[in-house]
């Protein structure tokens, strides 16, 4: 907390001195708009209030992984701090176990995967000599997690209860996003270097197939029968049949005033339906809302530098933005697709998960 | 991994023929003395030059599972060329379409580059940044994978222009080479409107004569300026600039900031995975190497020019036949350089188009284009000749 705290006050402080200066008006009338200035905060403050009282939102808290600053941040809905704890060397991949009120926490540079306990705020447990641990992924049951290994050209698969590796996924050089189908009969694992998601089965483990996607495959996020691939340096997103493993479709992003080779997209989400995906675009300081099912853009929105991770508020309403590059989250607001607040984060946010 | 080339390859396939096979040969020339070419006046080599097959390995090694998975069946070779015998004779031997990577000092570099076109084998200059060279080899089988001074140039101006170092002082050699790549200087000053204050030279000497002229402190002096551009090939000279101007400035260009294809300390974009990899690589007697080494330009190019045929093959996504000069010339054709922004290849004159590092010897200080530098077509071709500047206009042939 204290380190973020210190940060706002020192920015809020230096505010006055700057007005002070560049302030030539006569003094009255910036007064008097100062005035109706603040009439209208109070105004809104009390609307604002209002509103969450009669409609008796519970709010939710995002928990917000920072690579560089090796902390955690939990945030509430609307962008304010609660908490910051240090945690690990180079947090990265986060999941959820909702069941048991845990949150598993890839340690990059500690070659280690950390279990949190979100109730006590504490890691429970700590897996070790998981190299490069980055993205992860677990199953329905909640006791299968897959883990890339980033430097490995492997991924890991870890049982939660027994702590014990279960199997080890070779993959191409650098993989990064691990996704794991529903029933848990697939595993897909993306080697970012190879331009290949390999899928292996879920319960033997032995590679079935080799999907060749575009430059770069990052994050994966599966919809009914579908896998859908980021690919960073493709600057598109491909659809594949999880049956098939052909390619269905795939979808090429333009937002304004950004040439194709600065699309690098990395990671998707679906809001709760399934029929609106979020893509982070990267380089191109976008994140784009995609109509699922006529795979069609329906709006960019320009967020900060270089967004990466995201995450959904429980009820869908509101999405975050991580801007690994303005070390940043942009919090933006569903039903009129537009950005309410950008807060502060640690340095380099890389993954948010948001709990009730 | 690799076989030396000792026998006459009875493979003729045409360039125009589909081939789920790819052979890549490296070609290095007999007694060679590498370092000799990068020896400084005071004996000193200032630059690594290391052959550019480890670099290469690498990328085939990197590419395995793609073609492991397409069933393109990929070998490595290299071809040592013998300076007393025909060359065409030497260079017949290898299997068309090729690609052959030229590991090779710029006169047989040319040479090669031009029997090579003639027998229409795809052929890769990996160590030549002379922008003349994108003009004079205008070939259709000829790829340059690494920048041309111009790129370099124009992403260093650029940099100058961001800061708002607009006053210049000019110090370069008397060699055909740093006279060269001042020309390629001016002209990305003038690019970026920049202002030339004064151009001096210095000169190589023990005599005692030319020692005041030379002194550092008196080159840099009686002229009001921003920063210290140094042209210097051998940094003979250069390397003593830094710290001794006249005014306390900045020294850019072959000292102090300076442009580069690649770095070890670069730490996005995925960069130190791959500087891992490269260290770790176990290659012949050298198993790995220190935690400061990265590869050179020239490696980088080698490394760039072998990952833009797999992502290439990647990106196309039509299975294992392919056609390699068809498949490099296509404008969709491109490659993942690990600097955030994905390479490809300039129609007109064959140059492998790439963001331009500003390094110090420590680190990278910004990846060119800088901001606000926009091009209407493609993100990175602010950085060397553009199309309509261009003499060679390959894609017209």
């Amino acid at each position: 907390m204290s380190r973020i705290a210190e940060k706002r006050l020192l920015h809020e402080k230096a505010k006055p001195d700057g007005m002070n200066q560049s302030n030539g008006k006569p003094r009255s009338i910036f007064a008097i708009a100062e005035g109706v200035n603040l009439l209208v905060r109070i105004g809104f403050l009390f609307l604002a209030s209002a509103s969450l009282f009669f409609t008796n939102a519970r709010a939710a808290t995002a928990v917000i992984s920072n690579e560089r600053s090796g902390d955690l941040i939990f945030m509430d809905e609307s962008g304010d701090t609660l908490d910051v704890l240090a945690l690990c060397n180079r947090p990265r991949g986060m999941v959820r176990k909702k069941s048991a009120g845990i949150l598993y926490i890839a340690c990059s540079d500690d070659n280690a995967v950390i279990e949190f306990d979100l109730d006590t705020k504490s890691t429970a447990r700590v897996f070790t000599d998981i190299k490069g641990a980055m993205s992860l992924a677990l199953d329905e049951t909640g006791n299968r997690l897959i883990i890339s290994n980033e430097g490995a050209a492997k991924a890991t698969v870890l049982n939660t209860v027994s702590g014990e590796v279960v199997a080890t996924l070779p993959t191409g050089p650098e993989p990064d996003g691990v996704a794991v189908t529903r029933n848990g009969s697939l595993i897909f694992v993306a080697s970012e270097n190879a331009g290949i998601v390999h899928v292996f089965d879920g319960k033997t483990y032995n590679p079935i197939h080799r999907i060749i996607t575009h430059l770069r495959p990052r994050r994966m996020a599966l919809r009914n029968d579908e896998l859908w691939v980021s690919s960073e340096m493709g600057s598109r997103v491909e659809i594949f049949d999880v049956a098939t493993f052909e390619k269905k479709d795939e979808i090429i992003f333009a937002p304004r005033g950004f040439r194709s080779e600065q699309l690098t997209p990395v990671d998707i989400l679906f809001d709760l339906s399934g029929d609106v995906a979020f893509v982070a675009l990267g380089s191109a300081n976008n994140v784009v809302i995609v109509d699922a099912v006529k795979r069609e853009v329906i709006k960019y929105i320009l967020v900060g530098h270089r967004p990466w991770g995201l995450g959904l508020t429980p009820d869908g309403k509101r999405l975050f933005v991580l801007n690994g590059r303005s070390d940043d989250v942009t919090i933006i607001d569903l039903s009129t697709r537009r950005p309410i607040r950008t807060s502060r984060t640690g340095l380099v946010p890389h993954a948010v998960e948001i709990i009730e | 991994m690799f076989q030396v080339i000792a026998f006459i390859s009875t493979l003729l396939l045409s360039s125009s023929v589909l081939a789920s096979s790819l052979v890549i040969t490296v070609v290095t020339e007999q007694s060679e003395d590498r370092q000799s070419e990068e020896k400084s006046f005071a004996g000193i080599t200032v630059k690594q030059n290391r052959p550019v097959m480890r670099a290469v390995e690498l990328a085939l090694q990197e590419a395995t599972t793609l073609f492991e998975t397409l069933g393109i069946e990929a070998q490595l070779q290299e071809l040592v060329l013998n300076s007393d015998k025909d060359l065409k004779d030497q260079l017949s031997r290898v299997s068309k379409p090729g690609p052959i990577i030229l590991d090779l000092p710029l006169a047989t570099m040319e040479q090669v580059a031009r029997i090579a076109d003639d027998l229409r084998i795809v052929a890769f200059n990996v160590r030549h940044s002379e922008s003349s060279l994108r003009e004079s080899l205008c070939l259709e089988h000829v790829f340059h994978t690494i920048p041309s001074d111009r790129m370099y140039f124009d992403a260093l101006v650029q940099f100058l222009n961001f800061r708002g170092w607009r006053d210049v002082l000019l110090i370069h050699g008397a060699s055909e080479r740093d006279k060269a790549r001042t020309q390629s200087l001016l002209a990305s000053l003038k690019k970026f409107a920049a202002n030339v204050v004064d151009q001096r030279e210095f000169t190589l000497s023990h005599h005692p004569d030319d020692r005041d002229d030379n002194k550092p402190e008196f080159l840099t002096g009686g002229a009001s300026y921003d920063v210290v551009a140094v042209i210097d090939s051998k940094k003979d000279y250069g390397r003593y600039l830094q710290y001794s101007t006249r005014r306390a400035r900045p020294v850019v260009g072959d000292v102090g900031l300076t442009p580069a294809s690649w770095h070890f300390a670069l730490e996005r974009y995925g960069a130190p995975q791959l500087n891992e990899r490269y260290r770790d690589f176990k290659f012949g007697e050298n198993q790995t190497m220190g935690p400061q080494v990265a590869m050179t330009d020239a490696e980088f190019a080698a490394w760039s020019a072998v990952k833009l045929i797999s992502n290439s093959i990647n990106s196309r996504q039509g299975g294992a036949e392919f056609n390699l000069k068809a498949l490099l010339a296509d404008p969709a054709s491109q490659v993942d350089l690990y600097k955030g922004t994905r390479g490809s290849i300039r129609h007109w004159n064959h140059q492998l188009r790439q963001p331009v590092l500003l390094t110090t010897t420590d680190a990278v200080i910004a990846v060119a284009p800088m901001p606000k530098f926009l091009h209407p077509k493609h993100y990175v071709d602010t950085l060397g000749l553009d199309e309509p500047e261009s003499q060679c206009q390959l894609h017209l042939k």
